[in-house]
């Protein structure tokens, strides 16, 4: 007999187990009803749909997945499946942030009575484009340039490109990448004949020897140097020697360090490739099928080249590069020696005099021993920009060149873009353009009267800028980016607000030939547009609405693939569904059913390499690689009495080129890069203690820094980054550049450094 | 009241009890290297429930003519309830304490691939590194996923009885997916303060962010364990 309850409000035993039968079954059912932290682990930074992507900032393409939460971005984490494998450097995690910093161009602005003042689109893009046809009218297309970036999308520089060379008919297009990679890419053209790098990042892991020359890895390359790393961790015996004159971070993880004089390169190169003759290095089957010598415009014998590096013993470099012979010889051997050896390289080797020649000999060291196209063994430079390659050096958007290898001084090439872009014979001038250095200098002369610069900073990042700076002021400057203001804004009469990163779509090419896409996932701040969206509004208004058809990143990506299959750079199986599905494809890539390539000029993986030998060098006429006479040079800036200590520049881990976009990160702000690092030794003798106010003077300039006390650079050395806005050190260096690359020598000046009195 | 003190002893380990045990189990699961925490239990439990059953024979069949009532009552609580009691919380204990062991995690084969990695003395993954370089020194496992012991949360429980479900059911992805935010506490506790870890910049810089686990170490520092798509390879060769 059950109990009957008195009280109605009373729970009977069977209502009691009917409650707690539905308890349990709406707690089972509980991840379905928006609880599910009540079942499974949830992530701290909730996000409602993941998106895949590729990191902003360097030239390493990290794969990232960007998680949004409403329209906004709310993280951004590394892409398991990309070749980073998941992971991504203190900067790629302040993608998540950079978005949404202050300092945002978010409207058209006019300079009006010395002011730069609000204005619409349509007023802005009208003045910029009624003076540049003003100009064009007054003084020839040459009196107008573009002056763009390794940052912008391929689709907008391959635009800006074809609308300056084709459509307004002057070769004055050059961008930051001349102060970056341009040494990197003539030394593969002269070498092969074709520019990037023969190697992939997955050579890393079957590298059993490290040649790192002129990079700090470590810091500027974070990820690629993990994987480095990786192949030490899983094959101790792998070897690492870095060629550096600072004991960075990444040397302290080196088996050998050869801290040479800033600009010695080219007596240390040929001073290795003097031992591998000297002990039997050399690939014979290399020299006598594949290689040819050549010194200028002269072809050489092997005989001749051998005669040339005599004069390059150990013992004479150690002298000019200031380290022991021994080192030299133990850095040829491991070198030389190993099964497989990759050299990896970046602004070190780029940015100085001998740019190329120091290139183009690091090849020369891997041709000659046969340490080429095969699993690790490679030369392979590392970029800086996250689109230098794709975007600027493959779409040819340099004063010297058009698209795919193409030059402006070859009238067969100039014949060839015209016909695929459609536009009348000779309406490519045949006269190169203006490379970066000399571009700003015929701003101070007034040569050229307008200028468009896209998302980059040159009012910072020029050597020597102070003396560029007037010619700025003078020049009717327009300038699109997505920050302001900026060290170059100062100097504008227009300035354009650009969306960054994914509130665009585009694809970039990174340093390993890795075309990859970014999507568009949220919209640009205020009033910004996309650069592509800017220049076909440009080129409407400069009437070359008709040569500008492709408008919409898809639309261009499909003209230009298109394009590239009638050059030995064919990557038109790279199609836009392949692109959204996959984490990028690395060219040649002729068709849709080919997976990419992995190492160039190879029979049988290269698809442009038809040749049966080992090797096919088919950007040669003749199928072999060149291998040049190089001399070291004397410095340009020599050091004296009154400036006795070499300056050298470089970067830091946690910022990125001006700190336009890292500067303002709030994981990244209490950064300060603010230093000039000094060797204790040095800092005695001028009487300067650690924190110290101190002036570095060169014959160009003057910039104040705090002092660093430390052994990271060497007695002699002095060394500062180039980030920060707040002390342009650029205001210090040297203009002098590489007389074939044009790339300023930012890494070696002479300087005097004293105490700043109050 | 004559013997207030009889009544007393039993109060205060009734209050003992329940705090004492897991404070007491905690310490035995980091008492000694040579003695593991799971013979501790398991010994304790085997004494408990013998114990019990003597204690039990002994009251009724023994000595149950010669016990007043009360006393009677009170060691039948204590062999019925009590005892019992203990033996189940160290046979729970010892199973939780056995699983901390790198073979107890081996034992479910979802697990293979990253024990085999762990164990691979060229692998360069986290997990590899901190095994193979001695840096723990035993329950590698555990060391790095502190949540599932006796002494873990009550959320590493949950999903220990979770992952169960799925594996029972068959309802779990293959390759297993990490889900939400690992806690960076579990690297931070042995390097953060160290010089190493001090003269990086980003992780001053990053503090904050690490501490709330909004930024996990292992985006710059790993993969810890051989990723979804490589076990997958792994296993299919």
């Amino acid at each position: 007999m059950p109990h009957i309850p008195d009280d109605p409000n009373e729970l009977t035993r069977r209502e009691l187990i009917r409650l707690l039968g539905a308890s349990a079954g709406l707690l089972c059912l509980s991840p379905l009803a928006g609880c599910g932290n009540l079942w499974e682990r949830q992530p701290v930074i909730p996000v409602d749909s993941w998106h895949k992507g590729v990191c902003r900032f360097c030239g390493t393409g990290c794969g990232v997945m960007i998680g949004l939460k409403g329209n906004k971005i709310a993280d951004v984490k590394g892409d398991d499946e990309a070749h980073n494998r998941g992971r991504l450097c203190v900067k790629g995690l302040a993608t998540r942030d950079i978005l949404y910093s202050e300092g945002r161009a978010l409207y058209p602005m006019i300079r009006k009575n010395g002011e730069l003042q609000r204005a619409s689109w349509d007023e802005a893009l009208t003045l910029v484009a009624q003076r540049f046809q003003e100009a064009i009218e007054a003084h020839g297309p040459d009196s107008v340039a573009y002056y763009g970036s390794g940052q912008l999308y391929t689709q907008e520089s391959y635009t800006a490109n074809k609308l300056f060379k084709a459509g307004i008919g002057t070769n004055n297009v050059d961008g930051n990448p001349r102060l970056c990679m341009a040494s990197a890419a003539s030394g593969y053209v002269t070498t092969f004949g074709k520019d990037e790098p023969p190697g992939c990042y997955e050579d890393m892991d079957h590298a059993e020897c490290f040649f790192i020359t002129g990079s700090n890895t470590l810091e500027c390359h974070p990820i690629l140097w993990e994987r480095v790393r990786d192949r030490k961790r899983s094959r101790p015996a792998t070897k690492i020697i870095l060629v550096d004159p600072r004991k960075t971070f990444t040397v302290r993880h080196a088996d050998l360090h050869l801290p040479i004089l800033p600009g010695t390169d080219v007596s240390l190169y040929n001073a290795m490739i003097h031992v591998f003759l000297e002990q039997n290095f050399i690939d014979r089957d290399m020299v006598e099928h594949y290689l040819s010598f050549q010194d200028g415009e002269r072809t050489r014998t092997f005989d001749e080249f051998k005669g040339h590096i005599a004069k390059y013993t150990p013992e004479a470099a150690a002298r000019t590069c200031g380290i022991t012979p021994r080192d030299i010889r133990e850095a040829a051997f491991l070198f030389a020696s190993s099964n497989a050896t990759m050299s990896l390289w970046t602004m070190g080797l780029n940015q100085q005099v001998e740019g190329t020649a120091s290139n183009r000999l690091v090849s020369a060291m891997h041709l000659l021993t046969g340490q080429f196209g095969r699993p690790g063994a490679t030369p392979f430079s590392l970029t800086g920009q996250p689109n230098a390659c794709g975007g600027v050096r493959d779409t040819g958007s340099l004063a010297h060149a058009l698209p795919n290898g193409r030059l402006v001084a070859n009238p067969k090439h100039r014949k060839e873009m015209e016909d695929l872009w459609k536009v009348p014979g000779g309406r490519i001038s045949p006269k190169p353009g203006y490379h970066t250095v000399a571009l700003f200098d015929a701003m101070n002369r007034g040569a050229v009267k307008c200028c468009l610069v896209m998302c980059t900073n040159p009012g910072q990042t020029l050597p020597n800028v102070t003396a560029y700076r007037q010619g700025m002021e003078k020049t009717f400057l327009v300038v699109a980016d997505a920050f302001y203001p900026t060290e170059t804004t100062k100097f504008a009469d227009v300035v354009l607000p650009a969306a960054l990163w994914v509130e665009k779509e585009g694809v970039t090419g990174n340093a390993e030939r890795r075309y990859h896409l970014y999507p568009k996932l949220v919209d640009p701040p205020g009033e910004a547009k996309s650069d592509l969206d800017i220049l076909v509004e440009l080129a409407d208004r400069l009437g070359h609405g008709n040569l500008i058809s492709a408008r919409t990143p898809k639309d261009v990506w499909d003209e230009w693939r298109k394009i590239s299959a009638h050059s030995k750079y064919n990557f038109e199986g790279i199609t836009y569904e392949r692109l959204q599905k996959e984490r990028g494809l690395l060219w040649p890539c002729p068709t849709e059913t080919h997976p990419g390539t992995k190492r160039r000029y190879v029979p049988g993986q290269d698809p442009m390499a038809t040749g049966v030998g080992r090797f096919d060098f088919y950007g040669k006429p003749d199928g072999r690689a060149t291998v040049w006479l190089d001399h070291q040079e004397e410095p340009l800036d020599p050091y004296t009495a009154e400036f006795p200590l070499i300056f050298n520049t470089g970067r830091i881990l946690e910022h990125w080129h001006t700190m336009t976009i890292t500067g303002p990160a709030p994981t990244l702000r209490t950064i300060h890069p603010d230093y000039l690092e000094i060797h204790p030794y040095d800092a005695r003798q001028l009487k300067i203690e650690d924190g110290d106010p101190v002036i570095v003077k060169s014959r160009r300039g003057e910039v104040e820094l705090r002092a660093r006390l430390t052994d990271i650079v060497r007695p002699g050395m002095v060394f500062a980054t180039m980030h920060s806005a707040r002390h342009l050190v650029n205001q210090a260096t040297h203009d002098a550049h590489d007389p074939f690359s044009k790339q300023p020598a930012f890494k070696r000046c002479a300087v005097a450094v004293r105490r700043k009195t109050a | 009241m004559m013997y207030p003190h009889r009544r007393l002893l039993p109060r205060l380990l009734a209050i003992a009890a329940p705090v004492g045990l897991p404070h007491a189990t905690a310490w035995a699961a980091g008492v000694h290297d040579a003695v593991s925490s799971v013979d501790v239990f398991r010994s304790i439990g085997i004494v408990a429930a013998a114990a019990g059953i003597l204690l039990l024979v002994l009251v009724q069949y023994v000595f149950r003519k010669r016990l007043v009532h009360g006393v009677y009552h009170r060691l039948l609580l204590v062999g019925v309830f009590l005892l019992p009691l203990a033996a189940t919380w160290s046979t729970t204990t010892t199973v939780m304490e056995g699983t901390k062991s790198v073979q107890a995690c081996m034992s479910c084969h979802v697990m293979h691939p990253f024990v085999i990695d762990m164990t691979n003395a060229s692998s360069p993954t986290l997990a590899a590194r901190h095994y193979r370089n001695n840096w723990i020194a035993k329950d590698q496992c555990y060391a790095c996923h502190v949540t599932y012991g006796v002494t873990g949360t009550m959320a590493g429980k949950r999903d220990g009885f979770r992952h169960w479900l799925h594996y029972v059911t068959n309802t779990y992805p293959d390759p297993i997916q990490y889900v939400g935010s690992y806690a960076n506490s579990n690297c931070l506790s042995c390097h953060q303060g160290t010089g190493k870890w001090e003269r990086v910049k980003s992780h001053q810089a990053l503090v904050g962010e690490l501490s709330t686990d909004r930024i996990a170490c292992i985006s710059c520092h790993g993969p810890p364990h051989p990723l979804p798509k490589e076990r997958t390879m792994a296993a299919s060769k």
